[in-house]
């Protein structure tokens, strides 16, 4: 037992030493981090921070842009996916089969390859630049792990509470809207997270659509401060980015640990 | 009526996964650059011939795959330890794996860039350390083996837990009565790990490899960040690859034809992947 708990302290040192790291950096001085050894008087620095939060655009909004990404993307995925999921446990078995090895396939697949076709479409529809578009591609990419998720969901409940709906007359939307849809909360949950996980991270497709400073999303901001000047050192402004940038995460993280580890078990025992 | 509430998902389904296939396949059939002045023009199949004497497509190619199969199979491996080690019951274990989680759950890019500042040279905790016993700095990020293998730590760090994770889910279903029954035949503890929790945790090891060695394929973000695919190329993968062909040098039709080929290889990387599941198969019923 003693050994078990030792072992999981490192565990917990190796994940979370390089966050630690960048904590420590965000709030040094750029001569401190050139020579941590010396002992000099302006150490510590908020520095770091408040050029964040007093650049082109302030780094709050690239926070912003992701949070409506992340919003909008996971509720139409669920707009999508939750009469989808319905409909699948309730057709032929054959055919239902079909469906879910070719979203299984499909929620495999490395979807970083499809993002010249997906530039493309973007440009023939002109919808580059738009913060609510981009969610197009997102709720499309997260719908195969949502189905899955949500179908196995709808299958565990009992067949003869629907029957029981019909009898009292509620039509399918009713049905589905007051009684099947509220069942499977937990589900639509722990799913509605991952997308947003997913969604919030994203980076090749958002740095391919979204060229407006002012509205690109985390990921592509950070990449930017990391690709703004590869020789020098302004690590202290790096480690203050990657710091704001991870705290709603963190927070997200904590909050919905269940629901999150829900997710993802029941995506590998259902898968 | 039940087939209408599918149609949406099909639809968007076909617009980002069909669509785009085919749209790849007829884009290496033609000339489509900056040089044609962005217009179409069939060349037959002269890409391809150009794919197959690429090599830095096909050294590209390699590397990525060193990549994942390096990659993957050291997660696995630790993996299952993270999640023997996190399946116990104590108060605060539900907050230990949503710590253990994080790293998967922070954007890539955030977690390239913290690896970045840690490999750096010469202020980065690494250098720091060597510096104390010795005048030469490694020079992580500009020596192509340390570089390599810089990556491929980030890329374990970030994805170990998740890996975990799913392996905690099957270990969960294994019922502790299979351990005791074990035990009083008077089996050891490793050879309850070896009979027992391996073999019944084959399908969720199986999910898992799959997933990662898709996903790794198509490493991007880290690439990206870490390294920029240098140096000479050295950590380049196909996806950097595709991606500077198309948007550096503005060449989309090769680079459909890059993104094309290294989805075969990965094709055929998953079907040598369903051959090793079966024969694995083969050889855990053996050894029960």
């Amino acid at each position: 037992m003693i050994r078990n708990k030792f072992l999981l302290i490192i565990l917990l040192l190796w994940s979370l030493c390089p966050f630690f790291w960048q904590v420590y950096t965000s709030f040094c001085s750029s001569e401190s981090i050139l020579s941590p050894l010396l002992n000099i008087d302006n150490r510590w620095t908020l520095q770091n921070y408040i050029q964040l939060f007093t650049s082109e655009p302030p780094f709050w909004r690239y926070l912003l842009n992701s949070t409506i990404v992340g919003t909008t993307s996971t509720v139409l995925t669920l707009i999508i996916a939750l009469p989808a999921s319905y409909a699948l446990t309730r057709i032929n078995k054959v055919f239902a089969t079909g469906f879910k090895l070719f979203f299984f396939i499909a929620a495999l697949f490395p979807y970083v390859l499809l993002f010249l076709s997906l530039l493309e479409i973007a440009r023939a529809l002109n919808i580059g630049n738009n913060l609510f578009a981009l969610s197009l591609p997102y709720a499309s990419l997260s719908l195969p792990l949502a189905i899955l998720l949500l179908s196995a969901a709808f299958n565990d409940l009992p067949k003869d509470l629907e029957e029981a709906a019909k009898i009292e007359g509620l039509g399918l939307f009713q049905r589905l809207r007051w009684i099947l849809i509220p069942l499977i909360a937990p589900a639509t949950a722990s799913t509605s997270i991952i997308i947003f996980l997913f969604s919030w991270n994203e980076y090749p497709i958002a740095l391919t659509w979204i060229s407006k400073p002012e509205l690109i999303t985390l990921p592509v901001a950070i990449a930017r401060i990391a690709g703004s000047s590869v020789y020098s050192v302004p690590y202290g402004a790096y480690a203050a980015a990657t710091v704001l940038g991870s705290l709603p995460l963190i927070i997200i993280v904590l909050l919905f640990q269940k629901q999150i580890i829900a997710g993802l078990t029941q995506g590998a025992v259902k898968g | 009526m039940n087939i209408i509430l599918l149609l949406p998902a099909i639809f968007l389904l076909c617009l980002v996964f069909f669509i785009p296939l085919l749209r790849y396949f007829w884009l290496s059939l033609h000339a489509y650059s900056v040089s044609t002045g962005l217009e179409l023009i069939p060349n037959g199949g002269v890409n391809w011939l150009r794919l197959l004497e690429d090599d830095r497509f096909w050294i590209t190619t390699f590397q990525t795959v060193r990549f994942a199969c390096v990659s993957v199979s050291v997660e696995v491996v630790l993996a299952i330890f993270i999640a023997l080690l996190l399946d116990q019951k104590f108060k605060g274990i539900g907050i230990a794996r949503a710590l253990t989680l994080l790293p998967w759950a922070l954007p890539t890019t955030i977690m390239a860039l913290c690896w970045r500042w840690i490999f750096n040279t010469p202020n980065g905790p690494i250098e720091r350390l060597i510096s104390l016993v010795s005048n030469e700095p490694l020079n992580i990020l500009s020596d192509p083996h340390l570089a390599w293998l810089a990556t491929v730590l980030a890329d374990i760090w970030k994805t170990t837990p998740f890996i975990a994770l799913i392996l905690l889910a099957g270990l969960q279903t294994i019922s502790k009565d299979l351990y005791e029954a074990f035990r009083l035949e008077g089996g050891g503890k490793l050879q309850a790990f070896f009979t027992i929790t391996l073999p019944l945790l084959r399908p969720y090891l199986l999910i898992s490899l799959m997933f990662r060695l898709a996903q790794s394929f198509g490493v991007f973000d880290l690439i990206q960040i870490l390294t920029g695919g240098g140096p000479a190329g050295s950590t380049e993968s196909v996806a950097t690859y595709a991606y500077i062909n198309a948007m550096r040098f503005l060449d989309f039709g090769y680079s459909s034809t890059i993104i094309l080929g290294g989805f075969i290889v990965l094709l055929l990387l998953s079907l040598f992947a369903m051959v090793f599941y079966v024969y694995s198969r083969k050889i855990f019923i053996s050894k029960l």
